[in-house]
């Protein structure tokens, strides 16, 4: 069942790279480590605006950066007749991902593929790739230079920390302001890049698009499930024997990739990284966005985290949500505020405080939609799935004033790999 | 038969807001404080009668960071 990718050696030479593999056959992945070689397939079967419009509604291909918005949708909001850019967002601010920088990499030609389908069937004349990590653009810059299409491509890179990942705020930092969100929510469709109407999704989005013109419609949804045709690229972190990027067709249930994984049994999942959820459901549940999100669960950007049962959960969630407030870019009063705050009540919660929980639910009505990006209801949306999730532990914390268990930093909040797959 | 009209809220910009509270003061029936100082505001459409409320908070905000934001929401006319 499983297919393990080419272990031909690192050619970027760079530290220690998560482990790369999938369950089926690898799709994305399956370009494996040629990145550094020349450029000899044939140049993407390009589509009119119309053509990919169809195809990737065929497929119900939604975006791979959190949002899971239908890629259909955001090129039918694109404006016919002035003149666009096309943006690859590579940023990949969340610590606990590595996908993006593993597509870029070692697939540069499949993610260039996509972004030139969308731009010449959105006529868009610039077409800019957002990336964070010297590695990617090194193997974007190789990929480029192999190939006399992508004239039109620039890569720039963008710093900025978890909260500069999010869409507006990298657009701004690709305009040359800092790199985070603007206080008026403006679709970058309508005013994106420089003011220009803006494509912009998720390195995997693009790369998903850019085998669909490849495949066509049909061949694509060879594999998945008929809600959701084709694959998708996770970063399965924590509490797992084989922590790593991991390709999946949709539908394979969570339980299936876990064992895959080796996580330990009785473990805690978080689904969709730090702005996501605790899964608390049916274990076997398909991992596939639509059927998650009627779950009232998410993907995210395909990061599935695992908690040990070795490990203090509370302390884990205060951990990160410290971490989290760390990372507000401290521009909007709600989120530079609130999350300190909510992180020193679960600290308080894990020293067994009695008010610390009621304080906590008080507090968490007063973050989401108060800020000028998400990062305020993402966090909030972690911290109170972690509520439910953990209230069992919240209560024995409160009356014994412990669990006896440490903090073992199952959840990483550090960017490297080395220190994720510790 | 479609029956249209206008809702309006007000828009906190969070990245101008820095909490100085005047807007509270103004317009309490709508606007109140957290914690920490910066408003919290319910989402309910704004009442004709309140508009004038409304703009009164908005104006007086030292940081500009008050909009009154408009929509136009449409609804089929319920058969009988």
């Amino acid at each position: 069942m499983t297919t393990t990718a080419a272990t031909v050696p690192n050619p970027i030479g760079i530290p220690p790279e998560p482990d790369t593999w999938s369950i089926g056959p690898p799709r994305l992945l399956a370009a494996g480590y040629d990145a550094m070689r020349p450029y000899d397939r044939v140049a993407p079967r390009l589509l009119n605006r119309d053509q990919l419009i169809r195809d990737t509604t065929t497929v119900g291909l939604l975006g791979r950066g959190g949002a899971a918005f239908p890629v259909a949708a955001k090129l039918r909001a694109m404006p016919r007749r002035r003149a666009a850019t096309v943006v690859v967002n590579g940023s990949e601010s969340e610590p606990a991902s590595y996908k993006d920088r593993i597509l870029m990499r070692h697939s540069p030609h499949l993610v260039l593929d996509g972004a030139l389908v969308v731009a010449h069937a959105l006529r868009a004349r610039r077409v800019l790739v957002a990336v964070n990590d010297e590695p990617a653009a090194a193997a974007l810059h190789h990929a480029v230079g192999h190939r006399s299409d992508a004239r039109t491509v620039r890569i720039a890179g963008t710093g900025g920390r978890f909260a500069g990942g999010e869409a507006r705020a990298v657009l701004r930092a690709l305009g040359g302001g800092p790199a985070i969100a603007p206080g008026r929510r403006v679709l970058p469709s309508v005013r994106g890049y420089r003011g220009t109407p803006t494509f912009l999704s998720n390195v995997e989005t693009f790369a998903q698009i850019g085998l669909l013109a490849t495949l066509g419609p049909r061949a694509f949804a060879d594999t998945g499930i008929a809600d959701e045709p084709g694959t998708t690229v996770l970063t399965v972190t924590g509490a797992v024997g084989r922590p790593g990027v991991v390709e999946v067709p949709h539908g394979t249930p969570l339980s299936v990739l876990l064992c895959e994984v080796g996580a330990a049994p009785g473990a805690a999942i978080l689904l969709g990284g730090y702005h996501g959820s605790w899964w608390t459901g049916d274990p076997a549940v398909p991992l596939s966005r639509p059927i998650l999100a009627a779950a009232g669960a998410t993907l995210g950007a395909g990061v599935v985290c695992v908690l040990g049962p070795e490990t203090c959960p509370l302390a884990e969630l205060a951990h990160v949500t410290g971490y989290l407030a760390d990372e507000s870019a401290g521009q909007c009063g709600p989120c530079m505020f609130g999350l300190p705050t909510l992180a020193h009540d679960l600290q308080r919660a894990v020293g067994g405080h009695r008010s610390a929980a009621s304080d906590l639910r008080r507090r968490l009505t007063l973050v989401p939609g108060r800020g000028a990006c998400a990062h305020p209801d993402g966090t909030a949306r972690f911290v109170e799935s972690g509520m439910r999730a953990f209230v069992a532990d919240i209560e024995r914390h409160r009356t014994v004033g412990g669990c006896g268990r440490p903090m073992r930093g199952h959840l990483t909040v550090s960017p490297t790999w080395q220190e994720v797959a510790r | 038969m479609t029956r249209s009209w206008r809702e309006r809220r007000i828009h906190v910009d969070w990245t101008r807001c820095d909490g100085h509270g005047l807007c509270a003061v103004l317009f309490p029936e709508v606007i109140g404080s957290d914690e920490w100082g910066f408003p919290v505001i319910d989402g309910r459409p704004l009442s004709p009668d309140e508009i004038v409320h409304a703009r009164r908070a908005i104006a007086s905000c030292p940081a500009l960071a008050l909009r009154l934001e408009t929509r136009s929401v449409k609804q089929p006319a319920r058969s009988t």
